[in-house]
């Protein structure tokens, strides 16, 4: 009985766990993380370490196979994973923010002179070639980190954070219910919270999946290009150091093609839990 | 309607075109690459940036120079010596001619020697020691000097391209480095063809006068890929679309074989040697200003795991005088034999101790004998692959012994920057050991004395102060070559060196040469030396030309 | 319509004051002079390197204030002179960039058609037809979600290295002349071939999904509900769908244009391509500020003047717009 009450009132969390693809976007999401949570764990190996000969192919003693100089791939991999994934997460969660704030009030102001300036802002940013900005920023930053980076792809992030939320902004506003609060006199920061913010999470919530990849995207694209964070190593560094060494030509399938695989599907698993969701919140989706 | 006959023009035009202009057949042409990174903007030898083969392929110089052989060939000149302590005579070739027709003469050295006096050039620096050029007749020339710098004037031999005077004296003195000399005129075997944005291409002069001295160059056409990256040049050289590449590329020993590669040995260390890459210590910062802690460094590192991992035994771990080819005849083997060093990471660490450097904090770190942390940044240019494994290897190797140091991997912008700055502990640098007639270079840009400035430019970046070895370096420039007052300073400078190490050379770089033999073969290797593989900057005279004559076209 | 275009072009010419002025200021600020590092590969005699210095940086400016250079820099923008390059000098940037810009264009231009044109009318298809759909879903996701870099690396090997058919790098080979011929288009045609195939197929992905969703959206409206029980045929519902459905993807490609630009650099870098993408990767790595700049600006002046067609285009096709119903879509 409770049971049946519990998913009457949250029918939507029903809709989302037994949407077929939400449920594979998911487990795969999951599979990922827990590859780079566990990853570092189960591996007998260190990432800079010399763990064997190298162009060895994925055998049991070493899962990824090895590098040209011996290290060890899963390895590599694993630890790269964590990096890239804390990138994507901290950029995306600034983006997000940073978005959501300038999105709300230039929607909430739509019309007036705040909403101009800040949508000038942000089409301005939408419009410039987000990488080449991204390079220009970086090449010239003398120190880089996870933290720097995070915020440099946060700050070319953000401008669709704010579309999307301002015109989901703009078409709630003019909703019943928030009319009636503003009759009521109820005061401008109460009705955002209340009205429109609660009413925006499942798409708030959609808009910072699709963040997460696009900041994994363009930080795995920077360190590809070798401007990504100068200690450390992450995915794209993998990627760009299979690539300088002749990974492919050389004949080491593996160091290439895996990596890239796992982001891949890293990406292909968020857009599905996107769509998901997306099906789940627009009831009209659903049919297929 | 009208469509159809504008497709028709279309088809016309594009079937009448491919009867046109195919360029020479591949047959005759030479791919190569590795020697330019950025496209030929200038054709002007005065300018130190012009195109790569203006000084070897168009313009030549009075001696080619073989770093297999240390010997100064007769090139434009036909013989040349010290007739007297101050007076050095060379005697030209008859039957020199630029590819204009106009003769090559004594007139023309000396007005390109006479240009650096009377414009500012790069080496109007010589002039320092250079009293007069003089012609004494159409096919001798006599240089006069003040006091010679002997060992700088082995080097100048093969460096200094010899210009047309009835060209280059038409040209305005402020304008001699600028002008972009579009068609130039000069005395070798090939001449500019085109330049375009990935690639330069000459095409051979058929009246060369070297064909009749030497013999003609078998490709008709050089084409001279700008790849940027190696698993390009790779990939073109599996896809033979590149004969010879002097690019680093990582692998060529697992796959020579597999895809047919030839390199000048068939063994470890597979490459010709071409430079000393060396750890620089920046003696300006503690401790590194304590020679007996710089010296313990040395004894650390492994070079051997560099050699074997880093570049799969293309280069060979570099003696500890740094000296290699030619430079070995001024080597003392008495003083290496007492002041060299080797890998005793136990010794390293005794030494250290001895000079009172250990653990006094307990954190496993080594500490200053005042108890002050130590800690250490070894930097190399990011994108420099295999300097940034070996420096991975470095660090972790002091880490092994209680130093605490740790790779960085700055832009190659921030690079120079910084080590032209002195913004740095360590790096690993070698833009001024490459191979040459004479050791002087070597020394000069190890222990360079334009130190006292904001940004240091030539050489000697950890600003290392030793006046006594300045003065040494500057004697020894002044000594005939192989004299024994030239061999008695050298070991002093030597010894001095491994004492202080202001830099440790860990291995020798590779002159990087891989060819395919689809379309040329008689490549030169250990077994058969007939040229020098290299298509880098002003080392055309360094024997490639002669590699291009002994080319046969495969069959 | 006259308030909707004057907005639009207030907003690309701000866009553009910003850019340019960052542009400016970026490399200027950042440490590494090009000059020294121009210097220290040259291993001249002693003492040629100060004359070297100092005529590079008369030639150069350098030792102006900046603000001069600034306004400098915008003054000699207007005259159409973006400077002599650093790392290529003594050639002007302008005409380094008009040898490169060709082929951004030469791939961009028919990727970002063909895979819009391809691509909705896929995602349309997959839309209506389910059992297209189950199967082309993943094909798309996959596409979509692939760094350019990492799927031309696929490309490259599987077409390239493994199969052998298509050559793996630069824009023409080694022996061929640029020509109007037959031989050389079909060699130029060999080299630009992975590059565009990178590009439009992982573009094709995202528009192909974006559309089939449109199309689902539409099916389920009132409208198609309506003319459904009306018996109205499926292809007329369709037809009506689609051009609904059109309006967002043409919004969604102006938007997309930055972010294929960026995946037009990645690629160029994975086959040497020389467009004006590389050039700026290279540019940088020399600190060739001129350059840099050049390339910056072009790249942005190409992304705006893109950026401004499609909003003429899509003012064309959205009635609102031109009866200015409403604002912003």
């Amino acid at each position: 009985m409770a049971a049946r009450d519990f998913w009457r009132r949250h029918e939507n969390l029903y809709f989302a766990i037994t949407n077929k693809k939400v449920i594979f976007g998911v487990v795969i999401f999951l599979s990922i993380m827990a590859l780079s949570i566990v990853g570092p764990m189960i591996t007998p190996y260190d990432y800079e370490e010399f763990a064997g000969p190298g162009y060895q192919r994925p055998s049991k003693t070493h899962w990824f196979g090895t590098t040209i100089m011996g290290r060890d791939v899963f390895t590599q991999v694993v630890y790269g994973l964590r990096s890239t994934l804390l990138v994507g997460f901290l950029a995306g969660t600034i983006a997000s923010a940073i978005g959501l704030v300038v999105g709300f009030v230039s929607g909430f102001f739509s019309g007036r002179a705040p909403d101009e300036g800040l949508m000038m802002l942000t089409n301005m940013f939408m419009v410039l070639p987000s990488l080449a900005l991204l390079i220009i920023l970086s090449a010239y930053l003398p120190y880089r980190g996870i933290v720097t980076q995070s915020l440099i792809v946060a700050a070319t992030a953000w401008p669709w954070t704010a579309r999307a939320v301002r015109s989901q902004t703009l078409s709630l506003k003019s909703q019943e219910f928030v009319n009636l609060s503003r009759i009521s006199a109820a005061p401008t920061f109460r009705i955002i919270r209340e009205d429109i913010a609660a009413n925006m999470f499942s798409y708030v919530f959609m808009v910072y999946i699709l963040q997460f990849n696009g900041t994994i995207l363009s930080s795995v694209g920077l360190e590809f290009l070798g401007l990504g964070p100068t200690r450390g190593i992450s995915l794209g560094l993998v990627l760009q150091n299979a690539v300088n060494w002749n990974a492919l030509h050389l004949g080491m399938w593996w160091w290439t093609i895996i990596p890239g695989l796992i982001l891949t599907m890293l990406i292909v698993s968020l857009y599905f839990i996107n769509t998901g969701l997306d099906e789940v919140f627009n009831p009209r989706l659903r049919e297929l | 309607m009208k469509a159809r006959w504008i497709v028709l023009a279309v088809v016309v035009s594009l079937v009448l075109g491919s009867t046109a202009v195919l360029a020479a057949e591949r047959n005759q042409t030479l791919i190569v690459g590795g020697g330019t990174w950025s496209q030929a903007t200038s054709w002007n030898p005065l300018y130190p940036n012009c195109a790569n083969g203006i000084r070897g392929l168009v313009y030549e110089t009075l001696f080619a120079y073989s770093p297999l052989t240390n010997e100064h060939k007769p090139w434009l000149a036909e013989s040349g010596g010290w007739i007297s302590d101050k007076l050095y005579e060379v005697k030209l070739r008859r039957n020199i001619y630029f590819s204009d027709g106009q003769p090559l003469t004594a007139a023309d050295v000396v007005f390109t020697y006479e240009l650096a006096r009377d414009n500012e050039l790069t080496y109007t620096p010589l002039w320092r020691n250079l009293r007069e050029v003089k012609a004494v007749d159409n096919y001798t020339v006599q240089f006069i000097f003040d006091s010679p710098n002997y060992q700088e004037w082995q080097i100048e031999l093969y460096t200094r391209d010899i210009l047309p005077k009835h060209i280059w004296e038409n040209v305005p003195g402020e304008d001699l480095m600028v002008i972009t000399n579009d068609d130039p005129v000069g005395s070798g075997p090939y001449k500019k063809l085109l330049a375009g944005p990935d690639r330069n291409v000459w095409v051979r002069d058929d009246n060369w006068w070297g064909n009749a001295v030497f013999g003609q160059p078998k490709p008709v056409e050089i084409v001279d890929m700008i790849i940027y990256e190696n698993n390009v040049a790779l990939g073109m050289l599996m896809q033979r679309t590149l004969d010879l590449s002097n690019y680093f590329i990582p692998g060529v020993p697992a796959i020579k074989d597999l895809y047919g590669l030839t390199t000048w040995y068939d063994g470890p260390p597979y490459m010709i040697s071409a430079n000393v890459a060396m750890l620089v210590l920046n003696s300006q910062r503690k401790p590194l200003d304590d020679a007996k802690f710089r010296r313990a460094l040395a004894f650390a590192v492994n070079p051997e795991i560099i050699v074997e991992r880093v570049f799969e035994r293309m280069v060979p771990v570099s003696d500890s005088t740094g000296l290699f080819g030619g430079w070995t005849e001024y080597r003392d083997a008495q003083v290496a034999e007492e002041y060299g060093f080797w890998y005793d990471p136990d010794l390293a660490k005794q030494m250290l101790a001895d000079a009172g450097y250990v653990d006094k904090n307990g954190d496993g770190w080594i500490d200053m004998p005042d108890g002050s942390p130590i800690d250490f940044e070894i930097i190399v240019p990011s994108g420099w692959t295999d300097w940034m494994e070996s420096i991975r290897i470095i660090a972790e190797a002091f880490r092994a012994i209680g130093i605490n140091a740790n790779p960085a991997f700055p832009d190659a912008g921030l690079y120079d920057e910084r080590i032209q700055t002195g913004d740095f502990d360590m790096c690993i640098n070698n833009y001024g050991t490459g191979i040459s007639g004479s050791p002087f270079s070597y020394w000069n840009w190890v222990a360079n004395h334009n130190i006292n400035r904001t940004h240091v430019t030539e050489g000697n970046y950890g600003r290392y102060d030793n006046q006594e070895l300045f003065d040494l370096i500057y004697k020894f420039n002044q000594l005939p070559p192989l004299s024994d007052e030239s061999l008695a300073v050298a070991s002093e400078i030597q010894k001095i060196l491994l004492v202080e190490m202001p830099a440790i050379p860990f291995w020798l770089n590779g002159m990087w040469a891989q060819s395919t033999s689809q379309y040329w073969t008689n490549w030169p290797t250990a077994d058969n030396p007939v040229g020098y593989p290299c298509s880098w900057a002003n080392n055309w005279q360094f024997g490639t030309v002669e590699m291009l004559i002994n080319l046969q076209p495969a069959q | 319509m006259g308030r909707y275009l004057s907005k639009k072009v207030l907003i690309y010419l701000i866009t553009f004051f910003f850019a340019v002025t960052l542009n400016w200021a970026v490399p200027r600020f950042a440490p590494g002079d090009p000059i020294s590092m121009l210097l220290s590969r040259f291993v001249v005699l002693e003492g040629g390197r100060d004359i070297l210095e100092s005529f590079f940086v008369k030639t150069f400016g350098l030792d102006q204030p900046l603000l001069q250079q600034y306004f400098g820099f915008w003054r000699s923008l207007f005259r159409g002179d973006l400077g002599i390059s650093i790392s290529q000098y003594p050639k002007p940037v302008l005409s380094i960039i008009r040898d490169a810009i060709i082929y951004d264009i030469i791939i961009l231009v028919p990727a970002i058609v063909l895979s819009w044109i391809i691509g909705n009318k896929l995602g349309a298809f997959s839309g209506v037809s389910k059992k297209a759909d189950n199967f082309l879903m993943p094909v798309f996701y996959f596409l979509t979600s692939s760094p350019y870099f990492w799927f031309a690396l696929l490309v490259s090997y599987l077409l390239g290295i493994v199969l052998g058919i298509f050559p793996t790098s630069h824009a023409y080979s080694a022996t061929m002349r640029p020509g109007w011929n037959l031989a050389f288009i079909a060699d130029f045609f060999m080299h630009w071939f992975m590059p565009f195939l990178t590009l439009f197929l992982v573009q094709l992905g995202g528009w192909a999904i974006g559309m089939r969703n449109m199309i689902i959206y539409e099916t389920n409206t009132n409208y198609a509900k309506y003319m459904e029980s009306l018996g109205a045929r499926e292809r007329l519902i369709r037809r009506y769908g689609f051009r609904n459905g059109i309006l967002p993807q043409v919004t969604g490609l102006a938007i997309s244009l930055g972010t294929v630009v960026s995946g037009a650099v990645l690629t160029q870098m994975v086959f040497s391509y020389p467009g004006l993408g590389y050039l700026m990767v290279q540019a940088i790595k020399q600190n060739d500020y001129f350059l840099i700049q050049g390339c910056f600006l072009f790249l942005i002046i190409m992304v705006l003047l893109a950026n401004f067609t499609v909003d003429i285009i899509y003012m064309f096709i959205d009635p609102r717009v031109r009866h200015s119903y409403s604002g912003e879509v």
